[in-house]
């Protein structure tokens, strides 16, 4: 019966195109928080390489924090069972938006406080644009992707999409 | 075009027209402009009035620190803004300027009168004069002098623009693009730095812009900065404050000199953040003190050589100069190059040196040392100058029509004070610099007192034969304070800048003091006789110069002001007509209304549709957290009133959190879903409040546990099934979970699949009825709504809102934290000891239960109230007392904390905060109203259903 429940997304599923810079909402994805004293404990939790450097990227696992990570999976990856560590299903809580384009810092600059100019490629933190919380990656030098909680990216794309369009 | 405007010079465009009005009159003049130069090229000297006397002002300054040319633009509805300077005001074509503070017209001013009285209007005036009675202050006294000072009037309608905000970062960030900030710029982006350089101005050059000499330099420079790919430069962008870090406000006006403002923003608000801060900003001439220095064509030597220079327009046809300080010969040798009739150069000095006197004598300017302007002649305009040798002699009148003022320089440290620099005074300069600062600064140039305007006397106000308490000297021009108010203020005792400041306002007007301040400081100590340094300075805090509310707030104005959260089931709600309310940051539907329903007949239809079918609730809300690892239990233990170990997998328990001091701040039930599994539920309003509680506690208290919270509010929709035909709507969707009253009782979880969507599954009430709450993956909270309300429809499916909700759990006595408490109730006051796990040995709060005045007798205890007349709903907050006849002030025994008609009674039920509550079950209390006083009865809160028979099912 899973195919008759549709999903619903809270923004726009068409990219919004302005000069030099696209905005778009990611593809559905699984989303694990994984807490745990190591990372050596989610590395055999998980059987896979784990960064235990915060602010730091591998296998789509950020390290956000003290026993703190962020495993992005492709959509329908599953809980990982009888793990020894704590992982949290937050697949449905943040919406994903992906920033594009020569304009892209300039566009996230405009609430986010960080240097975005000297961030990164693969670099991921927990930041804020103006009161919201966001996560984000650099995904490329001209490319961020940005999480955001599922209710506050209406706003976020409202604001981006603003700023972009200024 | 007047006969103001030199021939040639300048840096205005004379090919490019600018057709604006003032006041209503026409008039013109080219880009490049700033009002003040195009006005005073149309041969305007009048510009406002003053503050407090109503007098007569022209234009003092060139610049940012104008004090009196205050000018409201109009744009039309939603775009006016008043107090703007004039000198920063570009012309555009269709500028419509108007005057301040002046009624009928800025000619003729009633309200001037105030001038002729001033001898009656002296510092603290108001103060002294307006104390009796003292209940007319605020309703007459205050509102009539309001009317009669001020400065523009604030816009009545909403501001129609909207504005962008930024952060920006850089190396080194340069504030202030005149000689030594450009320069600095050059030096620090040849390094390969990011710089970033911002001027106040429309161009960048500062006071390079009115020395044609230097212009060719400037233009290589602008080229050299606009060419490199690590230089932003940023024009008529304003560096308001200084803040922690080398973090700096400034901000950018995009529109304002525009003819068309399109529709982008009309400012930009920049937060940037910076290695290393280095302040150019200049220094300000400073006036001279004597009577009658504020009559409309007096004002600032360099002033009046920008204009010439940089606008070429000419103040007078015949100006007279006043200097005690070398600058002021420079600047006017320099506008008599350029075509401007000078009459006279006075100098309060006897020994200006000869290669200074020698340029004027050559352009055979007449010279009077060691002489004085000591009266000006003229209301409206300059006429003539009242002259004396400074011993008195020699009385004379020249005649002329513009008096320019040169007496020194002030370095302009608004930003190091705001960075909490020290600063250190030069007796040489007669002023304060820049001395240390804890951030990564520096100042350059004139702002750190190192300029090239040559020397100068220093002369507190200058010498005059008349008597002093006649004179009207002004030091602060925009607050209209004189050397005789300073003096005043001394005299009655006042010894400390910082009082002499509030006493006579003198440097507390918009402008912050830029053309006062020191002139101030040294009238006082001249008449305390005690060096400046001893009597204190004041402080500049930001903003350096006025800024609009709307570039502060930035973007954060309409929707974007903050975010509205919305649930995956508010669509449907919107468009099935449902009324919402805010609760926290969420909308939620608070009732839905069928056609022809008022609020009451919808939420005690939707109360009934829950008590006998099914009712329909979004309960995606509430605050939800996952509590996970070996401790979990251990922690929950710790942290929550009642015993959480013993929970089995599987089941519930309704969970009261306490803060330190024993009061409840949270509550919610909760599930045990595996060993080392919970999911939490808070309300709606205290989820981030009680995560960061419990992280708190984790982090600082108990760091040796293995648990870890997460918060999964906006993981799951959720959605409350509630009444007796809830299970038979559940059945058909629900795949590997047994409903059955005997497996599935109330208080308890399951996990299982509903619609082939995974779902935690919760038998839980907050209305008393069987019922459900289904927690799904948010993305699918609409389409299972949907799908539930299809399935429900032949058992009578109502949505209910927020207020049938409210309706519903008072009924069965169910509190809600924030409304039924207000932070000072205990689980006692609240009826709820028995969530109380008194043989636990420790959870947050227990300490504070056995406090003296937590378990003293007379506290205020939550109960229930029946009001004898049954159709009475009482208003919530209502003050409660034993007696309504005792005198007022009467004993407040306590107050109603929720009340509402219970459609399920047939009558009103209300909750209430009384003291000793618990033991008053059947008395009768009063609710005084406006009307007469309500009689109600105290009753248990259990209105409905008390012994739970309805619940389990």
């Amino acid at each position: 019966m899973s195919d008759v429940l549709a999903r619903a997304e809270p923004i726009p599923t068409a990219p919004w195109v302005g000069r030099d810079v696209t905005i778009r909402l990611a593809p559905p994805a699984a989303r694990f928080s994984l807490r745990a004293r190591k990372a050596a404990d989610v590395q055999d939790a998980l059987g896979r390489e784990v960064t235990g450097k915060i602010g730091t990227t591998i296998n789509g696992i950020a390290c956000l924090g003290p026993e703190e990570w962020l495993w992005r999976a492709p959509e329908g990856t599953a809980t990982p069972a009888n793990a020894r560590i704590a992982i949290t299903d937050i697949g449905h809580r943040h919406v994903g938006l992906i920033v594009e384009g020569p304009r892209a810092v300039s566009v996230l600059s405009a609430g986010c406080p960080l240097d975005l100019a000297t961030f990164e490629v693969g670099r991921a933190t927990r930041t804020v644009f103006e009161t919201v919380e966001i996560i984000i990656e650099r995904e490329a030098p001209d490319r961020f992707h940005v999480e955001v909680w599922r209710s506050l990216s209406v706003w976020l794309w409202m604001v981006l999409t603003t700023t972009a369009g200024d | 075009m007047s006969g103001y405007r030199l021939a040639n010079g300048g840096r205005i465009d004379r090919g490019v027209r600018r057709r604006f009005t003032f006041d209503g009159r026409p008039f013109e003049g080219f880009s490049g402009d700033t009002l003040a130069s195009a006005l005073l090229a149309g041969g305007v000297q009048l510009f406002g009035r003053s503050f407090k006397y109503h007098r007569p002002r022209g234009v003092l300054g060139a610049g940012s620190e104008e004090p009196n040319a205050l000018i409201s633009v109009n744009r039309g509805p939603g775009r006016f803004t008043p107090n703007l300077r004039a000198t920063g005001i570009e012309v555009y074509e269709g500028l419509a300027a108007t005057s301040q503070n002046r009624w009928p017209s800025l000619r003729f001013d009633l309200a001037a009168i105030n001038d002729r009285l001033g001898m009656f209007f002296p510092a603290g005036f108001y103060n002294k004069t307006f104390m009796w009675p003292r209940s007319f202050w605020e309703t007459l006294y205050e509102p009539a002098i309001r009317r009669m000072a001020g400065l523009g009037n604030p816009p009545t309608e909403e501001d129609r623009d909207h504005y962008a905000a930024t952060y920006a970062h850089c190396e080194c960030l340069v504030i202030g693009a005149g000689p030594a900030g450009i320069e600095a710029a050059l030096e620090a982006a040849s390094t390969g730095k990011r710089v970033i350089l911002v001027d106040e101005q429309d161009e960048a050059g500062g006071g390079a812009m009115s020395d044609p000499a230097l212009w060719p330099w400037l233009e290589r420079s602008i080229a050299t900065l606009a060419g490199a790919p690590n230089v932003t430069l940023l024009t008529r962008t304003t560096a308001f404050g200084y803040y922690h870090d080398n973090f700096i406000g400034a901000i950018e006006r995009l529109t304002d000199h525009l003819a068309d403002i399109g529709k982008g923003p009309r400012e930009r608000l920049w937060r940037i953040r910076a290695g290393e801060v280095i302040l150019a900003q200049g220094a300000i001439e400073r006036p001279l003190v004597f009577d009658g220095n504020d009559t409309p064509g007096v004002m600032l030597a360099s002033a009046a050589r920008t204009f010439a220079l940089r606008h070429g327009v000419a103040v007078g046809r015949s100006v007279a100069l006043m200097a005690t300080h070398d600058s002021g010969w420079r600047d006017i040798v320099a506008m008599a190059k350029a075509g401007v009739g000078v009459c006279a150069v006075i100098d309060a000095r006897t020994n200006v040196s000869n290669d200074v006197q020698a340029e004027a004598k050559a352009l055979g300017i007449p010279v009077h040392l060691g002489q004085c302007v000591i009266g000006v002649k003229g209301r409206h305009a300059v006429q003539a100058i009242e002259v004396a040798s400074t011993d008195g002699s020699r009385r004379r009148t020249i005649a002329c029509d513009a008096l320019l003022m040169a007496g020194g320089w002030t370095p302009t440290v608004h930003l190091w004070s705001h960075a909490r620099g020290s600063l250190a005074w030069r007796d040489a300069l007669g002023a304060y610099v820049p001395e240390t600062c804890s951030e990564i600064v520096r100042c350059v140039g004139a702002c750190a007192g190192t300029w090239d305007f040559g020397a100068g006397g220093l002369i507190n106000t200058l010498p005059s034969p008349k008597p002093s308490h006649r004179a009207r000297a002004f030091v602060d021009f925009q607050n209209d304070v004189t050397a005789k108010d300073i003096r005043l203020a001394v005299q009655e005792g006042f010894r400390s800048i910082e009082h002499i400041k509030r006493y006579t306002t003198t440097g507390m007007a918009t402008d912050q003091g830029k053309t006062s301040n020191l002139n101030g400081l040294r009238i006082a100590s001249d008449a305390l006789a005690r060096p400046v340094t001893d009597i204190g300075l004041t402080t500049f805090r930001p903003p350096y110069t006025p800024q609009s509310f709307g570039a502060l707030a930035g973007r954060a104005q309409g929707p974007l002001f903050q975010p509205t959260r919305k649930t995956p089931i508010d669509g449907w709600a919107e468009e099935h007509g449902a009324v919402f309310e805010l609760v926290a940051q969420w909308r939620r539907a608070r009732y839905f209304p069928k056609p022809g329903e008022d609020m009451h007949v919808a939420v005690n239809r939707e109360c009934r549709m829950v008590r006998q079918a099914v009712g329909i609730f979004d309960a995606s809300t509430l605050g939800k957290i996952e509590v996970v690892g070996p401790d979990a239990a251990e922690f929950l233990n710790r942290m929550y009133t009642n015993p959480w170990k013993s929970l089995e997998p599987g089941r519930c328990r309704y969970g009261l959190l306490l803060r330190e001091d024993g009061f409840i701040t949270d509550d919610g039930v909760s599930a045990r879903l595996d060993d080392d599994r919970f999911h939490l539920t808070t309300t709606t309003g205290g989820a981030t409040r009680v995560l960061n509680m419990m992280e708190d506690y984790l982090q600082t208290e108990w760091p040796d546990l293995d648990v870890w919270l997460t918060s999964i509010t906006e993981q799951y929709a959720v959605i409350a099934l509630q009444g007796p035909m809830a299970r038979k709507v559940l059945e058909p969707l629900v795949e590997g979970i047994d409903l059955s009253p005997g497996a599935f009782p109330h208080m308890a979880i399951r996990a299982g699949r509903i619609c082939g969507i995974p779902t935690r599954l919760f038998r839980v009430s907050f209305t008393g009825e069987l019922g459900f709450e289904i927690n799904v993956p948010t993305a699918f909270g609409r389409a299972l709504w949907e799908r539930l309300m299809a399935e429900g429809q032949h058992h009578g499916i109502t949505p209910y809102g927020t207020e049938a909700m409210h309706v519903l759990r008072a009924e069965k006595g169910f509190i809600i934290v924030g409304q039924d408490t207000d932070g000072t109730v205990t689980p006692y006051d609240a009826g709820l000891g028995w969530a109380v796990g008194t043989k636990k040995k420790d959870f947050v709060g227990k300490r504070s239960l056995a406090r003296p005045d937590i378990v003293a007798p007379g506290r205020k205890q939550l109960v229930g109230l029946m009001t004898d007349d049954p159709n009475l709903v009482l208003e919530e907050g209502a003050q409660i007392v034993a007696d309504p006849k005792q005198a007022v002030p009467m004993t407040m025994l306590g107050h109603v904390t929720s009340s509402y008609w219970s459609e399920t009674l047939g009558r009103s039920i209300a909750l209430a905060l009384v003291a000793g509550g618990h033991g008053r079950t059947g008395e009768t209390l009063y609710i005084p109203m406006p009307d007469r006083a309500h009689s109600v009865k105290v009753c248990s809160r259990l209105f409905h259903d008390a012994e739970g028979a309805r619940l389990n099912v």
